[in-house]
Parts: C-alpha cells; structure tokens; sequence
C-alpha cells in the first residue's frame, strides 16, 4: 500500500563535529518508496547526514522520526528494524564466511531464546532468496576477506536486506566499482524501490548516472540542504554549476529520456 | 562451516581433554595405573592412591582443565571485543594489576598468604580502571581502551617493581608466582574459580552473535543492531571475570589465552557461537598437557606449567604474527 505519509521526518536537525564544521539546521520528510540520492561536493555533510539518519550519530538538536518513531529514543534492536546502513566496504581480519555475514541481518530481530539456542531459528527460504537476487549463492562458504570489492558490497546489501528495514541507507554504493558491477548493483537498488517499497537514501557522487537512478535529489553544500526536488528539475538548474565550480552540461539521455550531467 | 564437522571437532576436543585429565591423574612421582585410577574414582576409599588422586592430582588436574579453558575464552573474547586477533585476556592491565595485588598482598600482609585473592582483586581493578580512562572523553574507542590498559600496566608494574626493591626476601616468592603454576591447586580454589568461569561463560554466551557483529567493525555492528557501548562493557566485564578468577589459582599463565582462540578458530571458523565451547575445550585439554610436560622435566622438582606454556606459545604467536603481516590495516 502506498501513502504519501513520510517514513522520515527530520526537523532542525544539526550536528558538529569536535573541532570541526556544523551541518544544519536540517528540515526534510521523506515520503516512502523513493530513491533519494544525495549528492554535493566533496565534505559538503552527505556521510555525516547519513550517519544521523543511521543512529550513528546523536545529533545535537532537532529530531528524527522514522516510521512514526523518534530515533534517539530507540533501542538498537528496534532502530536496526526500521533503518539499515550498507558501508562503502568494511574491514576485518576475521574470515567470516559471506553466509555469516549475511545472517548477521538477523540480528534485530533475535530473541532471548534464539541467544541461548546454538542454532538461531531463520527462515532458510527468505535467506536464500536474498543470497539468489544478490548473486552470492555460490560464495556461501567463501570468507569474506577474500571478495572483490563489487562481492562485498553485495554482501553488505545482503545483510541489509535480510535487516528488512522500511529505510536503507547506502554510503556510495558504486565508488570504486567498474560499470558493470555498479549497473549491476544499483539495478538490484532500484528493485527493491520500485518493487518492494523500500525508501533508499544514498550518498552519490556520479552526476552522469544519479539522474538515471534517483527519484528524488538532495543536494548538501556547506553542512546544509540547499535543494530538493525531483532529479530533472535538479539536474537541470543551474545551481550545480556554481555549487561544484565546473561548468556542466544537461542532456537528455537518447534512450529514455532522463537527465544526464555530464562535464563539457 | 559444515555442522559435521564442528561435531567432529567438538568430539575430538572433549576427548583431548578427558585423555588428558586421565593421564594427568596417572602420571606423577609415583605413577598410578589406569585401571587403579578408574577405580578410585569410582570409588574412593582409604588407600594412599586414593588420596594421592583425590587430594592431590584430581585437584591439580581439575584446576587445569578449568583455568585453561577460561583464559582461552576470555582470549576469544577480548580478540573479538578489540577486533584484533592479537589480543590475549591479559592485554588491558589485567597482569600488572594482578602482578601488583599479589605484591601488596604479599608485602602488607605475608602471614595471611593472600597473594591469590590479591591478584584477582588487582586484575579486575587494573581492567576497570582502563575503562574508566578511556572513558574519560564520554566515548570509549577500542584503541584507547589498549592504550590506557599499556598505560596503566606500566604504571602498576613500576610500583609492583618498586615495591619488590624494598622486601627482597618476597621476590623469588613474587617471581614464582608469577611465572604462573598449578602445583598444590585445592578443591576450594577449583571451585571459587570454576564457578565464577561457568557464570563469566553465562554471561558471554547469549551475545555471541553480537561479538560476530563486533568482528565487521563497531560501527557496523551498530548499523545491525548490537548495543555497542554496551555489549563492550558486558564482554569486557565478563572476559576479565575469567582472566581474575583463572590468575586467582594459577598466577600468570601466558599465551593459552592468545593461541587457543587461534587454534579454535582455525577449526570451527569465527563465529563465536561455535568458537567459543572449542576454545574452552583446547584450553582445558592443553593446560592439562603442558602441566604434565612441566612436571617430567628432569630438574629439580616441578618447572611451572606458565613457562612450558610460553615456551611453546611463543613460538607460535610469531608464526602469527609474520603471517599476518602479510595482511593490511590489521589495527582496529
């Protein structure tokens, strides 16, 4: 079912860093079902307004409410069911294997019961028709640490899905990959969009392909939203020029139509 | 990991360890046979073997098996807990405070023989007071939690030092309990321990699935859900509970905390719901070995099993570690 009511709802939000710049005031709803992509220059605040979103970090006034919920307030376990975060990659020198890492998406909605088990009940089917739509079924025993960095976003995607959150958070999602596992990857995001109603929010930096993808802009520079609205009428304003200081060009893309910014 | 063959390992490592204590009951001064040991146990009576089993060897055996197994999971626990597989249970002050207790036991009050109780109250201390440092700015990273704990085992083994200077006739009691052995282990020590080991491994074990989390990073531990502050300050609470309470019978013992978790890891994979009974296992089985190796050491009298231990630990944390040079960014 879809209704306009926001899934997000962020009021005056700010956060500083020690000894270091200020983001905000924020004021932003989110309706649910889109795919937002939030894109500015670099160290314009787009990690750090995620990392809000997340939970991650506390903000120092104003509120975020997710599905109805204020964040702060939350358990984790609780916060973990209504958001997920997919990193840009994660380091560890333990090998956990991808399926291990997968289930650990299960982890908000362990129960007492399951902690004390030495199997934790998980429906086997959801966890497999997650590993088939993210093409990790046959890494299953792989470890972790021995994955392409196109694999390990995968997994992380994985871990989130199986997380089975209304929000998803995706920090740059497609940095560091070659076309083909970035197309691969952000067809995958745009599925669960379309067809399974999630809201995706995700760091981007790429403006030739954001307007191939994204619904919706938001555009951070200096700590602060300055814009929002669809990608088209985003795209093709001239506030990105002046905002990334290089000059860029609109296209319309020859296939379908949608907004491309590309360098002259 | 298929579930198999963790059976197999688990099964394996059981049967190291009764092996062990068996044989650890046999072997002595004067050997006892198997069938003799079987049967004392069954049934006690007056005999002399039966003493020697029940009040000697069975203790010594049982203190092993309980104080190697809870330093191996304490290992595996501070492992995951720093997310770095170099840790061991002793890394965040616990020795130079358990060092500087038996100290001050030691020098206040040497009529009492409280260098045990000293030490464990020391090791618990020496932990939270590193917390409480790395506390100090409101949020406590990992790093500074290894770096006040270096800080603070500095400080406490310059004043355990500095204490030895002034009452030379305790050192070499100091040093020997130091180095860590088992010999003339009680049932009342087997206890207190045991029983504060199975309590700290109550604890651990409903948050072994948090501790996988922990492995991928704190903060996509937080992403998944896992209350990180605070499952920190249970594992770290927990895993120094069974260091305390396994220096409280032995002393120091080094490196069955650091490579067992290693061993177990290797066998059963990284997911601590499975790592950590088999850590617990090897420990047990290979405490109770390396006493027996220290007590058939032709010297006079028995070396301390905290030598043997080291002396075949150390060996294998530097294979460890040229390996995982091979590695990048390992540091948390």
């Amino acid at each position: 079912m879809i209704t306009d009511e926001a899934l997000v709802t962020v009021e005056n939000m700010t956060y500083t860093w020690p000894g270091g710049p200020t983001i905000g005031p924020i004021s932003i709803a989110l309706p649910p079902g889109r795919l937002v992509a939030v894109i500015g220059p670099n160290g314009a605040g787009k990690s750090t307004l995620l990392k809000l979103m997340a939970g991650f970090l506390p903000p120092a006034t104003g509120t975020i409410v997710i599905g109805g919920r204020q964040l702060p307030t939350l358990t984790a376990q609780s916060r973990a069911q209504l958001v997920a975060f997919v990193p840009q990659s994660l380091d560890t020198s333990f090998d956990l294997t991808v399926e291990e890492v997968v289930r650990l998406g299960y982890l908000n909605r362990l129960t007492w019961r399951d902690r004390l088990a030495v199997r934790p009940h998980v429906d086997a089917d959801r966890l497999d028709a997650i590993l088939h739509k993210t093409g990790l079924h046959r890494l299953r025993e792989r470890p972790f640490t021995t994955l392409s960095g196109g694999e390990a976003r995968r997994v992380l995607l994985a871990a989130a899905l199986v997380q089975d959150t209304p929000l998803l958070l995706l920090d740059e999602p497609t940095t560091h990959l070659d076309p083909g596992h970035a197309v691969t990857f952000l067809d995958l995001v745009r599925e669960m969009v379309h067809v399974e109603r999630k809201t995706v929010v995700m760091a981007y930096h790429d403006l030739a392909s954001v307007g191939l993808y994204a619904d919706v802009l938001w555009v951070m520079h200096r700590g602060q939203l300055v814009a929002h609205g669809d990608a088209q009428s985003i795209l093709s304003s001239p506030l990105l020029t002046d905002i990334y200081r290089v000059s860029l060009v609109y296209l319309a893309h020859p296939q379908n139509q949608k907004p491309v910014l590309i360098f002259p | 990991m298929a579930h198999g063959k963790q059976v197999a390992n688990y099964t394996a490592a059981i049967l190291l360890l009764a092996f062990a204590m068996v044989m650890g009951i046999m072997h002595g001064p004067t050997p006892i046979p198997l069938g003799t040991v079987v049967h004392r146990l069954l049934a006690p009576n007056r005999s002399i073997d039966s003493v020697i089993i029940w009040d000697i060897r069975f203790p010594m055996v049982a203190a092993s098996a309980v104080v190697g197994g809870g330093l191996a999971v304490a290992g595996a626990v501070m492992q995951a807990l720093l997310k770095n597989p170099l840790a061991d249970p002793y890394i965040v002050g616990a020795s130079a405070g358990a060092g500087l207790g038996a100290t001050l036991a030691q020098d206040l009050v040497p009529w009492l023989n409280l260098m045990a109780p000293g030490a464990f109250l020391g090791a618990l201390a020496a932990v939270l007071l590193s917390y409480l440092l790395s506390r100090a700015r409101g949020t406590v990273s990992m790093l500074t939690l290894i770096l006040a704990g270096y800080a603070v085992g500095v400080i406490l083994t310059s004043v355990s030092t500095f204490l030895m200077l002034f009452n030379q006739q305790d050192l070499s009691t100091i040093f020997a309990w130091e180095i860590g052995g088992i010999d003339g282990a009680t049932w009342s020590q087997v206890l207190v321990s045991g029983l504060l080991i199975v309590v700290a491994f109550a604890i651990v074990w409903p948050f072994a699935h948090d501790m996988n989390a922990l492995l991928l990073g704190e903060e996509e531990a937080h992403h998944l859900g896992v209350n990180v502050r605070r499952i920190q300050f249970v594992l770290l609470c927990a895993a120094s509970l069974m260091t305390a309470a396994a220096v409280y019978v032995s002393g120091l013992i080094g490196f069955v905390g650091l490579v067992m978790p290693h061993i177990a890891r290797r066998l059963n994979g990284p997911n601590h719901r499975h790592l950590l009974p088999l850590a617990f296992c090897l420990g047990a089985g290979f405490l109770t070995l390396a006493q027996i190796v220290a007590e058939s050491i032709p010297v006079i009298g028995p070396i301390p099993v905290g030598l043997v231990t080291a002396f075949l630990g150390g060996p294998y944390f530097l294979y460890l570690l040229l390996r995982q040079a091979r590695y990048q960014r390992r540091w948390p």
